[in-house]
């Protein structure tokens, strides 16, 4: 080995005397090393910068920085700007949504059935491969790219203007209290635009114990996946509720509500957690607030398109493919007269109804751990296929979509649907397990499968509870009127 | 001209930490605080040309990129934001076991002109270990905002490496940075890297002495009374270091592939 | 009653039995997995610890002493220390336990691995000091000496424990621990070396009063009924028996006068600017290098710009750049007065 060419002796002699100055100079070294190198900075960069006249009368930065911090508008701000960036996250992603789900389902779906058909594929190959597999997978596609699209460069526009440690600045006490670190409500913000994608940005928390917290945390945050789910059955059973001219408004803070609630079981878990399980008092953490730099646009565009949205997207298309296989083969796959779908959902009904759902969501629930875009097409799926509904949708396990409300309620409610069951639906789609690209991100964030479960676990028994929960306390108030 | 305190690049010189030298002339390392728009620096000097993934075994972002200038080919890759290399973080380790063992035939370290004193102290530590330094002294666009004038020529003279004022965001500045960083990398710029002044008496005696004692034994090392500041801090990467003969690879000796491949488990 | 309201009640019977079962620490699985773990083993290793430190000290070990120590029957131990003789770890002299030379190295082996555990928890985690000493009691039989040398490495290869121990080196040399008990000071201007962690009620009481390595204080009053203090910027009035656990040396430069109060940043007011004195030496390991790092050392005009709407953190301006801090960061600088700022 290269190190037979020095002289062992004396390498042993360097490191022995290393030792003994160390004890010699004490325990103040790093701190005059440190200063020394200040000084010496301070001197040169005293020598090399020269200022031009007063500095401005009117500080840009320091104005910004008093709004947004202050103390009456800080909190409102942030919550304008998130708000504005789902806003423009959930509406702007409408249309390419749309269009994408036509080319992919409604253009290239039929030619790629045509050309099986054509070619004397078997039924059940093009079944497996074209209604579960790539109707899934684009699925996925057509729901999840765009609004991940518009939510992570717009993200990244706020973090490149320097308004993201603000946020963190803003919130810290909360995160403080609860015993987590003042940087998670960055990685929550992430997570509303999703999970996994969270869990990575959790990498800026440089606590072990904290860093824990923010990633098992993480799933509380309402992501992207999640938010369509919520809107459409707010929109179909809350909105309903009320007049016309008030619906779109009930909904919509149903929906906020129900965001909200995921913070306040953010900081709730942490608090737990910091007292449990990941016991310690939060570290202390030093922020930099960046100067205001106006963001260079098509940068962020490209590169958080490369950094973040494609690699969510293929983590999710791995996943998705094989979950619409396993779809279309519990529809398909007969047990001698009912199909496979039909038994797991009278099998899993009592339990379902027992927590306030049913058989249908919570299978709709175990296929779709892959990706929780496909929750609502498989519950449409199933619920037709149980209750033998006809006219809507192409087959059996075959994922679909329905454009209008009307159809949906009645078939859901067709399907035993009450409100309670919309509510809960609502609740247990923000605490439930994380996906599996989550899943497996935690998993390779945190290299410990113990982890892993706890984040996984965790929010499954927390969302069963409160659904549970809930329920009874809704049959008892019914019971009471 | 070239001095002897900055070896010129070795193409008998295959292995650099964890990169892969296949189509490459130079390895370009680089290092920079928090917000000094180094990434955009870095996004300047590469375009489109760029890969991220993690560096070996951590989960630390780590990306690449290429560029071209004139016949030759350059690797550049972006170091962990850090604010020093003294303090034992992740992040700091990775950029200062690159900068040390990684071989890069140039550390370009971005600076922020408007916060020159606080972005000096990474830019002196890097000093200390490698004099194939080029300062990319960025933002001067926002440092004219605020009324500051920073006098390039004085600065490279008191650091004794090339000074390139730049506003990446603006791409101005980027063929002289180029230029620098291509002049270092062949050994074309005389480098005489600033070296940190003495602590007190009794600091400054035990450095040089261990410093002396290192060169006795790795007489080629640059960066001796580095390494004896590090010794002296209880660092334990550096210690093997020492103990393995690693520091005596850093001469510019030629390394073997196995040994790089070692190098970069160790550091995982 | 009705159905749903008898199916909450047996819920949350059984959340609570689930609780009471595996509540982390203080579950009943949790307790049982912590009993079994005073094992044998355990037990010969805290007593060669214990044999270790009263060499040090020169008290004369006894099986009432030791048994007393590791807080077991008295029999137990008189069972134990035979089968220690037969691994030949300790010995009898003239009638006296004797640790031999392979139970000294193993005894400095659990030591090692205490105090750097010790070091680990208070750097890197954010337990509590009063933690530290049980935490590191329970690590200090599981840590291998190779895993002991990669944590040595990872911290830095530390010196001394948060206590101010020396920390045994792998090779088992120890750097020496001078100074003498605070109630038998006979100089009046001291610097805190150490803070002897045991016995609990006692170590309560120091971390209460903030007491810890590396404080300068000054003697203002000693008899036999008390010892009081002045540190930093408050007066401490100490028990002689709690004086006798901190260990202090003499020092040259005097410590601030009583009555002296230290300003710390944690009091400056948005828009006020200030000098850094010092950072307290309470803060340490990567915290205090991190802040080092920041820029924030003695003479460094700082300046509170912003805060939180929530009241904390707080941002400074600091050699042109803002940071924010903590209020409990913020407490440990020392800042001079705003009118010594302006000079």
């Amino acid at each position: 080995m290269s190190a037979s060419r020095f002289d062992q002796a004396a390498v042993q002699d360097i490191l022995r005397s290393a030792e003994a100055l160390r004890w010699e100079l004490g325990r103040d070294y790093h701190d005059r090393v440190v200063e020394t190198v200040y000084a010496d900075a301070a001197g040169i960069a005293d020598r090399a910068v020269t200022r031009e006249g007063d500095r401005p009368r009117f500080d840009l930065d320091a104005t910004i920085d008093r709004l947004v911090t202050s103390r009456v508008w800080g909190l409102p701000i942030m919550l304008l700007l998130l708000m504005l960036v789902f806003w423009l996250t959930i509406t702007g992603a409408n249309l390419p949504s749309n269009w994408i789900a036509s080319v992919l389902i409604g253009r290239i779906y039929p030619a790629l059935k045509q050309g099986a058909e054509a070619v004397l594929i078997p039924h059940w190959v093009s079944g497996m491969l074209i209604d579960g597999m790539y109707l899934s997978t684009a699925w996925v596609v057509s729901v999840m790219l765009p609004p991940m699209a518009i939510f992570f460069p717009l993200f990244t526009l706020l973090e490149d203007f320097g308004y993201l440690p603000r946020v963190a600045f803003n919130l810290d006490n909360f995160f403080k209290k609860a015993g987590a670190h003042g940087r998670q409500s960055l990685t929550m913000v992430m997570g509303f635009g999703c999970n996994a994608a969270g869990v990575v940005a959790t990498r800026i928390i440089d606590s072990p114990r904290e860093r824990l917290i923010a990633i098992i945390t993480n799933n509380f945050a309402l992501c992207n996946g999640r938010w369509p789910t919520q809107i459409l059955i707010a929109g179909v059973f809350l909105g309903t509720l009320v007049s016309a001219q008030l619906a779109g408004l009930v909904s919509a803070a149903s929906v906020v509500a129900i965001a909200l609630l995921g913070v306040g079981l953010t900081l709730v878990a942490s608090w737990v957690l910091s007292r449990t399980m990941l016991k310690g008092q939060p570290s202390t953490f030093s922020l930099e607030l960046p100067p205001y730099r106006p963001p260079r646009v098509f940068q962020t565009l490209y590169t958080s398109l490369i950094d973040r949205t494609i690699y969510i997207l293929w983590r999710a298309i791995v996943f998705a493919a094989p979950a619409g296989l396993v779809i279309w083969l519990v529809a398909n796959v007969h047990l001698g007269g009912p199909s496979l779908a039909e038994i797991l959902v009278n099998l899993l009904d009592p339990v379902g109804l027992f927590i306030g759902l049913n058989g249908v969501i919570l299978l709709a629930y175990i296929v779709a751990v892959p990706a929780n875009e496909i929750v609502i097409p498989t519950i449409l799926m199933l619920t037709v296929l149980m209750t033998g509904v006809t006219g809507v949708g192409q087959g059996a396990g075959v994922i679909f979509q329905l454009d209008s409300q009307q159809t949906l309620q009645s078939l859901l409610t067709a399907g035993g649907w009450s409100l309670l069951t919309a509510v809960n639906l609502m609740l247990f789609s923000l605490i439930h397990n994380p996906c599996s690209t989550t899943i497996y991100t935690i998993y390779k964030e945190t290299g410990s499968v113990k982890w892993t479960a706890v984040a996984t676990l965790m929010p499954l028994i927390l969302g069963v509870s409160v659904t549970f929960v809930v329920a009874q306390i809704w049959h008892l108030l019914a019971g009471a009127i | 001209m070239s001095c002897e305190a900055c070896p010129v690049h070795n193409t008998g010189r295959p292995s650099h930490l964890g990169v892969d030298m296949g189509n490459w002339d130079y390895v370009v390392a680089l290092a920079g605080n928090p917000n000094t728009g180094k990434s955009t620096v870095f996004n300047a000097l590469t375009g489109l040309k760029q890969h991220t993934g993690n560096w070996p075994g951590k989960t630390v972002t780590r990306a690449e990129g290429g560029f071209e200038y004139g016949d030759k080919r350059f690797k550049l890759v972006d170091l962990p934001e850090t604010y020093s290399l003294l303090s034992a973080s992740l992040d700091e380790e990775i950029a200062r076991d690159f900068i040390l063992f990684g071989n890069p035939d140039v550390t370009v370290v971005v600076v922020d002109a408007t916060r020159l004193e606080r972005n000096l102290n990474l830019v002196l530590q890097v000093l200390e270990i490698t004099g194939r330094a080029v300062v990319c002294l960025n933002l001067v666009d926002e440092a004219r905002r605020h009324h500051l004038r920073v006098d390039e020529r004085r600065l490279a003279r008191d650091l004794g490496v090339p000074v390139v004022p730049t506003s990446a965001r603006y791409r101005q500045g980027l063929p002289e940075l180029l230029a620098a960083i291509n002049d270092v990398a062949a050994g074309k710029t005389a480098c005489k890297p600033h070296r940190i002044g003495g602590a007190s008496p009794e600091v400054e005696q035990a450095v040089s002495g261990l410093a002396r004692k290192i060169e006795a034994v790795f007489p080629k090392l640059t960066s001796a009374r580095w390494v004896a500041l590090r010794l002296l801090d209880g660092d334990a990467r550096i210690a093997a270091a020492v103990r393995q003969g690693e520091l005596g690879e850093l001469e510019g000796a030629s390394q073997t592939a196995v040994e790089g491949a070692a190098l970069a488990e160790a550091s995982a | 009653m009705p159905e749903p309201l008898i199916r909450l009640l047996i819920a949350a019977g059984l959340a609570s039995l689930a609780a009471l079962l595996f509540w982390p620490g203080s579950g009943l699985a949790p307790r049982w997995r912590e009993a079994r773990r005073a094992s044998e083993r355990v037990l010969i290793e805290d007593t060669l610890k214990h044999l270790y430190e009263f060499k040090l000290t020169g008290l004369k070990p006894s099986l009432e002493s030791l048994a007393g120590a590791l807080s077991v029957p008295l029999d137990r131990v008189a069972r134990l220390l035979p089968l220690m003789q037969k691994h030949s770890l300790v010995e009898y002299e003239a009638g006296e336990i004797q640790l031999t030379p392979r139970g000294r190295e193993y005894a400095l082996h659990i030591l090692r691995a205490h105090r750097l555990w010790e070091r680990h928890l208070a750097d890197e985690t954010g337990y509590p000091e009063m933690e530290w000493h049980d935490r590191a009691e329970a690590i200090e039989h599981v840590l291998t000496p190779s895993q002991a040398d990669s944590l040595a490495e990872h911290l830095g290869n530390p010196t001394y424990d948060p206590h101010g121990d020396p920390i045994p080196a792998a090779t088992g040399e120890m750097a020496p621990l001078a100074g003498g008990s605070l109630a038998q000071a006979t100089d009046d201007h001291l610097r805190v070396v150490h803070i002897e962690d045991e016995p609990q009620a006692i170590y309560a009481q120091l971390v209460a009063e903030g007491l810890h390595p590396g404080l300068e204080l000054r003697i203002i009053e000693r008899s036999s009924e008390r010892i009081v203090v002045w540190a930093a910027d408050r007066e401490h009035t100490l028990a002689p028996i709690v004086a006798n656990n901190v260990t202090v040396i003499p020092i040259t430069t005097p410590p601030p006068q009583p009555g002296f109060e230290q300003r710390r940043l944690s009091s400056l007011e948005v828009g006020e600017q200030a000098r850094v004195v010092a950072i307290s030496r309470a803060t340490r390991g990567p915290e205090r290098r991190r802040l080092m790092d920041l820029g924030l050392l003695p003479g460094t005009l700082i300046e509170a710009s912003l805060r939180s709407p929530g009241g904390d953190p707080t941002a400074y301006l600091v050699r042109g750049a803002l940071i924010a801090l903590r209020r409990e960061q913020a407490d440990q600088i020392a800042i001079t007065s705003s009118e010594e700022a302006k000079l």
